[in-house]
């Protein structure tokens, strides 16, 4: 996955590292080899896509895409969504939301914030492999600034 | 005793006191009026006799002066008044007489009377005979005779007894119409009187009873207002120990898949190396003394793939739990929003799904909503009666044709009761209160079911700030009785913070 000749790093933002780890086999089995940088805390996070700052400098010149968890520890992925959409340098970043909860108001509010995808994680592994090798293919086709 | 009663008791006495006054007031008038006639006949009556009785006297003494004169001056024209005092005399005689038919008091006097007059005129007669024969000596012996003078007494002193007498009863007729005007007066005056203390009576009696009835009314007013409160403050309570609930369970349930989708997930991950693994022990030839190769392809192929089967199995049975708690949990959240319905139609169309099953079973279904409409959330509505109406035909007794009865009636200003009864395998009663809870079942476990069609129903009715609860005898039917608020909209608003 390349965007004007530069490869693009996948930032994942995920409290559970069982999660993680399966997103990642999953995403590398869909044949997608990118950098995958994970995140753990919302906090570090945003620190490394807005910078410490949060004036978003950092990503000026990068090449993200974010897969985002909305239940974690330190704070809601919500927020993190919307400090992403509203900055001038990262609010063109494609946003995978990927989580548990499969509330509509969450799913419409998502999506409200200018999230580009939201996938429920289906307890059913076969579903859930599916949805990310899905997402795998979805990455080959998005237009990543 | 009630107090309508008394109050009827009085009011009516007093009304039968006022009518008694009334009667005698308006029969003494009438008696009045009748008195009153009868005075005035005997006064004009009397009235006759006494001018009878003048104009008698004053024609005899016109008569006597005439003869006077005549006598004295012997001039003829003196007898002009003389003569027509005579000619008139009869008539004023039977004018007396007729006037005092009938009054024994005046009629006995009157032979004397007469006899005294035809003396009188006799003797009159006898001296303008002989004066006007010219002997006048003779005519006035006969005058000093005193006759005339005498009967002149006589007749004067029976006619003033007459006047003397008519005066008297006229006097008394006058004494006694006043005396009569005097009563009525005072009755009038005592019956209005009474009357007025009748009406006052009763206006004070009726006056108590209204405000009697007012206060009562008004002690209704403020123990309804009471209940009202407390039943909508009991609603709101249930309304947010649910909402409570739901919030609780939404959070649980959500932090539970999250390791359940690792356990399947690792579990995969684990079949798909296993699934490795074994195709490598079965590719390298088998060894049969080596003890520890038999185990371990003993648990590659039998062991392993059933402990797994395990773990699967109830980790779907974790997640399709811990998806009814969410469908609770997210229908519970959900927004609702209240609307006026046609309950009449909502039942109906809810029944119209079920019914071909009934009628295809020789079943009944009867509906009866006394209740023009509600407004609530659709969609809760419709699912609590959906549910209620699948379970009336999924429990049925074997070999008993159903026969489902839904009534609605307003059981308050502002709550609404629907009865959903059965005549199906019925709720034994120490299973009654447990239908309602998570997961839980009763009776013969012989239809598909996770228990949790009920506590979505009361969870649903809860939101809605109803209620429903069961009566029910095993093998004979049950009764699903629910309550609902008939406006929403009030305890939604009320709810806002």
């Amino acid at each position: 996955m390349k965007a004007t000749g530069q490869e693009v790093t996948i930032v994942m933002i995920e409290d559970d590292e069982g999660h993680a780890r399966l997103i990642e086999k999953n995403v590398r089995r869909a044949g997608v080899h990118n950098e995958i940088v994970p995140f753990t805390l919302g906090k570090k996070a945003l620190d490394f896509i807005l910078g410490e700052a949060r004036d978003g400098e950092v990503s000026k010149d990068r090449y993200l895409l974010v897969l985002l968890d909305l239940n974690l520890p330190d704070m809601s992925g919500i927020d993190i969504l919307e400090q992403i959409k509203s900055n001038e340098h990262t609010r063109r970043l494609p946003v995978v939301v990927l989580t548990t909860t499969d509330d509509e108001r969450e799913i419409q509010k998502c999506y409200d914030l200018g999230a580009n995808v939201y996938i429920t994680k289906p307890v059913d592994y076969e579903g859930f492999a599916t949805a990310i090798r899905n997402l795998g293919l979805f990455f080959s086709v998005i237009q990543v600034p | 005793m009630k107090p309508g009663s008394s109050f009827v008791r009085s009011t009516m006495l007093m009304l039968a006191v006022g009518i008694v006054i009334l009667l005698v007031i308006v029969a003494s008038s009438l008696w009045l009026v009748h008195q009153n006639a009868k005075y005035s006949d005997q006064t004009a009556e009397l009235r006759r006799v006494r001018s009878a009785t003048i104009d008698l006297f004053s024609t005899i003494q016109s008569a006597e002066s005439g003869q006077r004169g005549f006598l004295l001056t012997e001039e003829p024209s003196y007898l002009d008044p003389y003569a027509e005092a005579i000619s008139q005399l009869p008539a004023r005689r039977a004018t007396l007489s007729k006037n005092i038919v009938g009054k024994p008091e005046y009629e006995t006097h009157l032979a004397e009377l007469d006899a005294l007059i035809d003396g009188k005129v006799k003797e009159m007669e006898g001296t303008i005979t002989s004066a006007r024969a010219g002997d006048r000596t003779a005519a006035l012996d006969m005058v000093a005779t005193d006759a005339g003078k005498n009967s002149m007494y006589a007749i004067r002193r029976i006619l003033e007894g007459f006047l003397a007498q008519t005066d008297e009863r006229l006097r008394v007729i006058v004494v006694d119409q006043l005396s009569a005007a005097n009563s009525l007066q005072w009755v009038t005056l005592g019956g209005a009187i009474a009357i007025l203390l009748v009406v006052g009576g009763s206006v004070a009696i009726i006056l108590q009873h209204v405000r009697d009835l007012s206060r009562a009314h008004a002690e209704l007013a403020i123990l309804n207002a009471g209940l009202e409160t407390r039943v909508e403050e009991r609603t709101l309570d249930l309304m947010r120990a649910n909402d409570e609930i739901q919030r609780f369970a939404y959070i649980v349930t959500h932090d539970l898949r999250a390791p359940l989708v690792n356990i399947m997930g690792f579990l995969s991950e684990f079949e798909n190396g296993l699934k490795d693994l074994r195709s490598h022990m079965l590719a390298a030839p088998e060894k049969q003394t080596d003890e520890s190769e038999r185990l371990a392809r003993l648990a590659v192929e039998e062991e392993l793939p059933e402990a797994m089967g395990f773990i699967r199995s109830s980790t779907r049975k974790m997640d399709s739990l811990i998806n009814a708690i969410l469908k609770i949990s997210r229908d519970g959240r959900r927004k609702l929003m209240p609307e006026t319905l046609d309950l009449k139609a909502t039942i109906n169309a809810t029944a119209a799904s079920i019914y071909h099953q009934i009628s295809a079973s020789g079943g009944e279904l009867e509906i009866s909503v006394d209740v023009p409409q509600i407004t609530t959330d659709r969609f809760s509505l419709d699912q609590i009666l959906g549910n209620l109406l699948d379970n009336a035909v999924k429990y049925q007794k074997p070999g008993r044709p159903l026969k489902l009865a839904i009534t609605a009636h307003a059981e308050s200003r502002n709550r609404i009761r629907i009865d959903v009864a059965d005549n199906g395998r019925g709720i034994a009663e120490r299973d009654q209160e447990r239908i309602f809870e998570l997961f839980r079942r009763a009776g013969d476990q012989d239809q598909p079911g996770e228990g949790i069609g009920l506590a979505y129903v009361r969870s649903l009715i809860r939101n809605l700030g109803g209620d429903i609860i069961v009566r029910s005898e095993l093998d004979s039917g049950s009764t699903f009785i629910l309550t609902l608020p008939s406006d929403l909209t009030k305890i939604v608003r009320s709810m806002e913070p």
